[in-house]
């Protein structure tokens, strides 16, 4: 592997660049089914785009009161997580740039940089939503990741391999994991939409109590750069979740349909609930899903033993 | 209840408290009575039960113009407690000169009078002796004191607020 | 920016500007963690000095000025007035002005309930109950807008009747658009009693027993929702009530599931009102004649707006204008149940709380100041007018 490569799948394809603007569409489908479901028009296709270029075209005001430093470090830390996050998974059904074995853990950590970055950046200002904001941010954390991870470690265990690429092309050779492991796909789905923090789960920026949460004091380039890392973390959790549970990701078109059916769940999921309330968040993961997919765990360690 | 026997009810509640009954309305009966009785008279009401404070109402009487010679008299304020049962309205009225406008608070008695009793200070300038939140509730906090803009005095014209005349 | 005061709480503000505030109030919270532990309220940011401009218009001009108490409930403040106006000049409106005083005060009535139920479901992050409640509002909207030609202030009252009549068509139109909106009800009805997630946010919250209630002085279905039996539709009938009963709709629990359902059924119980009223409509004259001076007296009109018992205190002096006109709306009655509800609830609860006895800021608020930073002036009305027409010329 030459150096020219490995810049190209960095910076454009597939990492950076390439995974910039499928983030973007991916975020326009999603707000387009909501709306849809919702029955309003919703956005057009450039919006998501626009609303980018909008906010990186505005002035960037840092508060007082906050360590700057760390105020302007944070957004490029949690996009440059998830930008990493990218190149161990299989996007658009193409081999991982780079793969070693146990870069599922490393590629889940990366994930989580995101929220963790936003607690912090909201943990940095003094703004009480931003506080507030914060403490729910990393509560979540806290409640969605165990049984995230314990989902996606189903097919590892099965497949006998921590690495994302080999557990792909198993995936593709066996019976489709969402079959033998429902549970494990729904706690995935869903801990992904913890994840995000999409409705029903975002009660860490709920704006009709805290504004907008963490991020309430971003404005311009920050915001900017937030937003396209979640639009980032949506694909590459929406891959992971594909290969993992949905036989694999061989080629592009099976790419394409496997992560745009589970969006349509998704959407659908977004606009069916009411905002779960932190407390609520927390009990539902660590009362049912945790359990459950430990559960699942347990009865695949003792079929496998 | 059938308003006519509510309002004979509290008519009977109230008569002692009263200087004066007048039934302007049907289904109303108005009690002029002083500032002493007021928390006796409510007290009787609450113990009996008998309706709830629907709202205050202020008014302002202005001195009528006094001819040339003749010693100004002084106007006064109202202050209108408006208890509902049903249809029936039973009204305490207490008049107060512009010198000593004083009323004690309900709020020990009825908690839900504050905000009422705010709005009552703000616009009228009566001072509710007691009141557990004195804050300004509508008016502006930079609203100059001494200025009422419910009392007749007080009018709205181009420019500042025109202080009121006091008398 | 304070994060703590002198007592070392910890204040949340909301508003006056703040997402989940359509208008501008102001409320603190003092929280300890995710719990509230202190609640207090200032109003007055849309504070127009509606009872003092009252004061210097005649009797007619004043219709169109309180009609715009509020936005939302407009019809039901004018019909107090001018109940409470005929009163005084003794006129009584003819029986067909009354039906459709009372038709429209229900059409009304569907729409506030509609548009709350989207507010509310909002403030629990439902935005999908949220979209279809407003998206069904328009139907009654465009019925509104059908019968008296405007979609907001419909100026159906004139000092002794109203000024629009209705037809064959319109009836026909009506009746259409109740069974839809009676469909929609009935399935909105379905959701809030089984969606778990939007049980779990409203069921057990706020609750308010009755004897909170009658003590904390409650109206409207936040009174109903707690076993209050307070409606004056049904306690002291006012225009067509007598003739077109309505069933005083109440539950026990007091929570806010309890005033979601209390607002679902009145819409039901709206719906069976107004195909009686279309029924039998009584025909005749649209209006009496009223006198320019109003006799000297005293009224108090009360009347059952959508929020609540809306209160008018009308003093006439025997001019052609008001000596005093109190207003005194449901909303302000209100706020003191979730000052003292809210103690002991959840951050996450608040908007919902504040959203469940259904605010209206306007009718809360009603001189008009405008604070620049070179001067702080009280204007005119002249004033404003004038600074409108430049502002946007």
């Amino acid at each position: 592997m030459n150096t020219a490569w490995i810049l190209l799948s960095l910076l454009i394809f597939p990492g950076g660049l390439f995974l910039l603007g499928s983030g973007l569409v991916y975020e326009w489908v999603d707000r387009k089914l909501v709306a849809r479901f919702q029955n309003r028009i919703g956005p057009r296709w450039f919006q998501p785009l626009a609303d980018v270029v909008k906010l990186l075209a505005k002035e960037e005001i840092i508060p007082q009161e906050v360590h700057r430093g760390l105020f302007l470090l944070l957004p490029v830390l949690a996009l440059a997580g998830a930008l990493t996050a990218a190149l161990y998974v299989p996007l658009i059904g193409f081999k991982p740039s780079f793969s070693f074995p146990g870069d599922l853990i490393v590629t889940l950590y990366l994930l989580s940089m995101m929220s963790l970055c936003m607690g912090l950046a909201g943990a940095n200002t003094v703004d009480r939503f931003s506080l507030v904001g914060a403490t729910r941010t990393l509560t979540q954390l806290f409640s969605y990741e165990a049984p995230f991870l314990l989902a996606l470690l189903g097919p590892a265990i099965v497949t006998g391999s921590w690495q994302i690429s080999q557990i792909n092309a198993q995936a593709g050779n066996s019976l489709w994991f969402i079959i033998t492991q429902p549970i494990g796909f729904v706690v995935a789905l869903v801990g992904l939409m913890g994840k995000l923090e999409l409705p029903p789960f975002d009660a860490p920026e709920a704006e009709t109590e805290i504004v907008s949460g963490a991020l309430t004091e971003y404005s311009g380039r920050g915001l900017a750069l937030f937003r396209i890392g979640k639009d980032v973390e949506l694909v590459i959790g929406l891959t992971l979740v594909a290969a993992f549970y949905l036989g694999g990701l061989a080629n592009p078109i099976e790419f394409l349909l496997k992560t745009m059916g589970l969006l349509v769940v998704m959407a659908g999921l977004q606009s069916l609930f009411a905002r779960l309330r932190i407390d609520q968040t927390v009990g539902l993961w660590w009362r049912v899903g945790a359990l459950l997919a430990l559960a699942q765990l347990l009865v695949l360690i003792l079929l496998r033993g | 209840m059938d308003t006519e026997a509510a309002l004979q009810t509290v008519e009977q509640l109230l008569k002692e408290y009263a200087t004066e009954v007048k039934q302007p309305e049907q289904n109303r009966l108005d009690f002029s009575i002083s500032v002493e009785n007021l928390l006796e008279a409510i007290k009787t009401l609450k113990a009996n039960q008998w309706g709830y404070l629907s709202f205050i109402t202020g008014l302002d009487h202005p001195a009528p113009l006094t001819a040339e010679g003749e010693a100004p008299t002084e106007g006064n304020l109202e202050v209108l407690y408006h208890f509902a049962q049903g249809a029936a309205v039973a009204t305490l009225r207490i008049s107060l000169p512009y010198s000593k406008a004083e009323v004690p608070s309900v709020c020990g008695l009825i908690p839900s009078a504050s905000l009422y009793e705010r709005e009552l200070m703000e616009m009228f300038g009566v001072n509710v002796v007691g009141t557990p939140d004195p804050r300004r509730l509508l008016l502006p906090d930079d609203w100059p004191e001494g200025v009422y803009p419910l009392r007749k005095s007080y009018q709205m014209v181009g420019g500042a607020a025109e202080p009121p005349v006091e008398t | 920016m304070e994060k703590q005061d002198s007592n070392g709480k910890f204040i949340v503000p909301i508003g006056p500007q703040h997402p989940a505030l359509k208008e501008p109030g102001h409320f603190e919270f003092a929280v300890e963690g995710e719990i509230v532990t202190g609640a207090a309220v200032r109003l007055g940011y849309v504070h127009r000095g509606i009872e003092k401009g009252a004061e210097a218009r005649n009797w007619t001009q004043n219709i169109y000025l309180l009609e715009r108490v509020c936005g939302i409930c407009s019809h039901i403040h004018a019909t107090a007035y001018t109940l409470g106006v005929e009163k005084l000049a003794n006129v009584v409106a003819p029986p067909r002005a009354q039906a459709i005083r009372t038709l429209v005060a229900e059409l009304e009535r569907i729409h506030s309930h509609l548009l709350w139920l989207g507010v509310a479901a909002h403030e629990g992050g439902f935005d999908t109950l949220f979209m279809f409640s407003w998206r069904d509002r328009e139907t009654v909207m465009d019925l509104l807008e059908m019968i008296t030609g405007n979609r907001v202030h419909y100026s159906t009252n004139i000092l002794g009747g109203v000024k629009i009549d209705l037809d064959d068509e319109k009836i026909t139109a009506i009746r259409k658009g109740l069974d839809f909106l009676e469909e929609r009800t009935h399935h909105y009805l379905k959701v809030i009693n089984t969606d778990e997630t939007f049980l779990g946010r409203t069921r057990d919250v706020g609750t308010m027993s009755r004897q909170q209630a009658e003590e904390l002085g409650a109206v409207g279905p936040t009174a109903r929702a707690s076993g209050v039996p307070r409606d004056l539709r049904v306690e002291a009938p006012y225009a067509g009530y007598h003739e077109f009963p309505v069933r005083l709709i109440t539950a026990t629990e007091g929570d806010l599931h309890a005033r979601f359902v209390v607002r679902m059924n009145e819409c039901l119980d709206c719906y069976r009102v107004i195909r009686e009223i279309l029924d039998r409509l009584p025909g005749g004259e649209l209006a009496t004649r009223v006198p320019r001076r109003i006799p000297e007296g005293e009224t108090i009109s009360r009347v059952e707006a959508p929020r609540g018992e809306l209160v008018y205190f009308i003093k006439s002096t025997g001019g052609d204008k008001p000596d005093r006109i109190k207003v005194r709306t449901p909303s302000l009655c209100n706020w003191g149940t979730v000052t003292s509800v809210a103690v002991g609830h959840k951050l996450a609860d608040m908007p919902m709380l504040l959203a469940g006895i259904d605010p209206c800021f306007s009718c809360n608020d009603r001189m008009v100041r405008v604070n620049r930073p070179d001067q702080s002036q009280t204007w005119s009305w002249e004033n404003l007018r004038q600074y409108g027409i430049e502002y946007y010329r």
